[in-house]
């Protein structure tokens, strides 16, 4: 037991810390959400007087010259409460408003294709390391390439090939634009339709280091004495190969997937711009494009708060998978 | 009025900017997906970003309705010198001295929800504006009464001739009936507006929104039927979607603009010169400016050092056009443009003779490396720039080349837009190349109150918005607030001599060095719809996302029709 109470108590030092970051960073950036909304009011015609910017900050209710230390405790009161506040990229909206708008988008097709890679990654790594030395390594350098491979390249060649020459799937959106939104079986394969092509690219490019991690950990595993010893003991090759070798393999990988889905809410900021896809990414890169101070901090918590409690589920997970990690010495 | 910026801000999103550009011209298979009916247009207006629900005519934020779905008084065309068009209002007429503006209003006309407009309408829109500084933006201090349901009379303390643009063609009307009891109509999105408008909202999705046309409108219904407004990652995404022919209107950059017409079957281009490029300098040392710019001469020698050809070819695919140091548009202001300029409209060529001269005549000395300086302080300068913005870094890269050569050193200093803006407001820059953007009508009384009236400027440190050159000339002020007294309808004698001292004035202090007129460039798809406007018959300006102009330009749009 005290090894998960430790744990919880780790988790919310570090969330601690990361909300106060949060708080910080973006007021270090240059500029201002009062100058980038009133930018936009005078390129329509107009003079900005200091009653406009008046009113405006007093709207968007920050940059008041309250003291930082004053602004910080209202932003962890109202964090508590679950108000994030207007963004002013889209204002008057509420940044809730805006992340709900993109959040499912983001984790319908990143989580999906993040989960698919890691699966056949490590499923594949299994495989290419049992047979080591086979002609299936050639697996390896050939995923590697396309992970090595700049990702939007892949993606643009991914559009020109599939999209724009073959027209096997559509270009940009997540649904077909026309059709009504709803639970409804068009609509849906409409969203399936415009996915696939988003989420094979992102297969494609992040298969290789599971596979090559996988691999790799498999074939050290394959040398330890218990894999000579079940084999000594005549078990079927298919088990010593899933449950002696694949299962102390894949506990790297594991982390790493735990730390991967953290960050599927944060979005694949390129997959969204090359496919004009809604999602958090480009609503981050908005965000900082016009100093939303408001959005990016409720992003970053979503970001934060998806990776502490991704890593913390794998944490205690790990602790039943592997039994050493609870014990102390 | 322009939003010239909001689309080169989308062109930071553009990922591999020129690589996509490659695909795009390549490219030439069927669209995959999207449904397209012969009378609905698709547009693509440069945000890049999903659709928040926002109709607010007022919010700086909102996505469509001023125009469309709500209605100014009258159109001012900003594109060529017309008189204004009645929309609501069918005649205005100022009093002798120009504070009494009375205006006379359409009758017969309903909001779309069934109710009738007038007069009150009017005066209740004119009202909120002064009471909410949040929509105030022109600083209207005027006050309304209604004589009657079609006629309204907008008295003001002072002459007020200059507002009316703003006033009458740039303030859409909102019903009184329903905005009464908004209570605080800033931050409210209007989510189902409600309007007198050509278009009616009917259908919104953050991936597309699409309005329809209104069967009551007071002109006829128009024959385009439906709009749809889709979100786009940014520019590159929408040339691949014109290149595709999955949209039928835009207006940003496309790759190689020369061939456009040819690449793209049905298509054609139209290049509007109307935001001015200039290197905007920080002038003033009085309100606290430093560096080698601060000497006109530097500015001058800067001024006819410059390759104006080989920059509009290198940077803006030969989109711009020349400009007058008067910062009267050389074309659509012809008029205006003052017989005492030393030069009418900035050289093409390079006058590097004259550029050694005026730096020679204030005292400047060549040095070992090639540049001048004057009491051991070089002239060399930064000049700031938005990273991702390429066009500008392309200028600004060949500029610095060709004023080596003039004895004059640049250093490029690419940064994010918000830093930029932030230097530029404040003043903590020596150079930055920006565009003066227009006014509310077709006359450069506009450019000359922002950028250049000492009212607009504030000293270094404090926010400038514009006059980010922190100019400020007694002689210059006086000629513009006398401006502002005279009615622009009693003809340009009258006007003519305070733009002469103007213009005279601001090509010898030159706090903005001009470079060119910078083209604002729209593609649209003429095969399925007729009726956009020509270089001819330029009744709008044809940007999309300039409003109200896009709404004329809905209206007059047939669809080909099969």
């Amino acid at each position: 037991m005290r090894y998960y109470a430790r744990k919880l108590g780790f988790y919310l030092v570090a969330l601690w810390a990361a909300l106060t970051l949060n708080f910080f960073i973006p007021r270090m950036m240059p500029g201002n959400p009062v100058d980038a909304l009133l930018g936009k009011l005078q390129q329509r015609g107009g003079q900005v007087g200091p009653e406009v910017r008046e009113s405006y900050e007093v709207l968007l209710g920050g940059n008041s010259g309250e003291p930082l230390w004053n602004q910080y405790f209202s932003y962890l009161g109202n964090l508590a409460r679950g108000e994030l506040g207007i963004a002013t990229s889209a204002f008057p909206a509420q940044v809730t408003d805006v992340i709900g708008q993109s959040l499912l988008w983001t984790i319908g097709l990143v989580g999906i294709a993040t989960l698919l890679s890691f699966v056949l990654g490590v499923v594949l790594g299994t495989v290419v390391g049992w047979k080591r030395g086979s002609r299936l390594d050639s697996l390896v350098p050939a995923t590697t390439v396309l992970s090595a491979v700049p990702y939007f390249w892949l993606a643009l060649i991914f559009v020109l090939i599939f999209a724009t020459n073959l027209g096997w799937f559509p270009r940009h959106h997540g649904y077909d634009v026309a059709l009504s939104t709803g639970w409804n079986f068009e609509f849906i394969s409409s969203v399936i339709e415009h996915g696939t092509l988003p989420a094979l690219t992102i297969v494609v490019s992040s298969i290789g280091g599971w596979l090559l991690g996988m691999r790799n950990m498999m074939v050290s595993t394959i040398s330890e004495d218990y894999i000579l010893t079940a084999q000594a003991k005549g078990l079927r090759n298919s088990r010593i190969m899933t449950r002696y070798a694949a299962r102390n393999a894949v506990l790297p990988s594991v982390a790493g997937f735990a730390i991967s889905l953290g960050f599927v809410v944060s979005g694949s900021i390129i997959t969204e711009q090359v496919f004009s896809y809604p999602g958090i990414g480009s609503q981050l890169l908005q965000a900082v494009q016009n100093s939303d101070y408001a959005l990016m901090q409720g992003i970053f918590l979503v970001i934060t708060v998806a990776v502490l409690a991704a890593n913390l589920v794998v944490d205690l997970l790990y602790g039943v998978i592997d039994p050493r990690t609870r014990v102390e010495n | 009025m322009s939003l010239h910026a909001r689309w080169r801000r989308g062109r930071t999103a553009a990922i591999g900017t020129v690589t996509i550009g490659l695909l795009a011209a390549g490219c030439g298979g069927s669209s995959g997906g999207s449904s397209t009916d012969p009378d609905t247009l698709i547009v693509y207006t440069g945000l890049a970003d999903d659709w928040q629900r926002n109709y607010n005519p007022y919010s700086p934020e909102e996505i469509e309705g001023n125009g469309s779905i709500f209605e100014p008084l009258f159109f001012f065309n900003n594109a060529r010198q017309d008189d204004p068009a009645g929309l609501l209002g069918t005649e205005y007429e100022w009093n002798e001295d120009g504070t009494e503006l009375s205006i006379t209003l359409r009758e017969g006309v309903e909001w779309s929800d069934g109710e009738a407009f007038d007069a009150e309408d009017v005066a209740f829109t004119f009202d909120m504006i002064r009471e909410t500084p949040a929509f105030n933006s022109f600083g209207f201090d005027g006050t309304t009464e209604v004589v009657d349901a079609s006629h309204v009379v907008v008295s003001f303390d002072v002459p007020a001739y200059m507002d009316a643009p703003q006033l009458l063609g740039k303030s859409p009307i909102v019903p009184e009936h329903i905005w009464s009891g908004i209570e605080s109509p800033e931050t409210d999105i209007i989510a189902d507006p409600v309007g007198t408008g050509p278009f009616l909202l009917s259908d919104f999705k953050p991936q597309a929104f699409t309005i329809s046309s209104n069967p009551n409108y007071w002109d006829g219904e128009p024959e385009l039927k439906n709009i749809r407004y889709v979100a786009l990652s940014g520019n590159q995404a929408g040339a691949d979607a014109l290149a595709a022919g999955e949209i039928d209107w835009q207006t940003g950059p496309v790759p190689d603009i020369a061939n456009f017409e040819a690449n793209h079957d049905g298509y054609k281009s139209i290049t509007i010169p109307m935001n001015q490029m200039v290197l905007a300098t920080c002038a003033n040392p009085d309100l606290g400016c430093e560096g080698p710019q601060t000497d006109p001469a530097v500015r001058q020698a800067i001024f006819h050092a410059i390759d104006r050809e080989t920059l509009n070819s290198l940077a803006f695919q030969d989109t711009a056009s020349e400009i007058s140091p008067g910062f009267a548009l050389p074309d659509r202001d012809a008029a205006y443009v003052s017989a005492d300029l030393e030069n009418r409209t900035a050289a093409m060529t390079p006058d590097f003779a004259q550029a050694e001269e005026i730096l020679e005549g204030a005292g400047y000395v060549r040095g070992g490396d090639g540049i001048y300086a004057k009491d051991g302080v070089k002239v060399e300068m930064s000049v700031r720039v938005v990273a991702g913005w390429t066009d500008y870094i392309t200028a600004v890269n060949t500029m610095s080349e060709q004023l080596t050569e003039a004895g004059i050193k640049l250093n490029v200093s690419q940064s994010s837009w918000n830093e930029v803006t932030d230097a530029r407001n404040s003043g903590n820059f020596e150079l930055a190349i920006d565009s003066l953007y227009p006014g509310a009508s077709p006359d450069p009384y506009y450019v000359y109150y922002q950028f250049f009236h000492s009212q607009s400027t504030k000293p270094v440190g404090e926010s400038a918005n514009p006059n980010w050159a922190r100019y400020a000339n007694p002689e210059v002020d006086a000629a513009i607030e006398e401006l502002a007294q005279l009615n622009p309808d009693d003809g340009q004698d009258a006007r003519q001599p305070y733009y002469d001292t103007i213009q005279a004035n601001i090509e010898q202090d030159m706090p903005y060095i001009p470079l060119m007129v910078g083209g604002t460039t729209s593609q649209f798809n003429s095969g399925k719809f007729s009726g956009w406007p020509t270089d001819v018959n330029l009744y709008a300006f044809p940007a999309v996302w300039s409003r109200p102009d896009q709404a004329r330009v809905f209206a007059n749009l047939k669809p080909a029709g099969e």
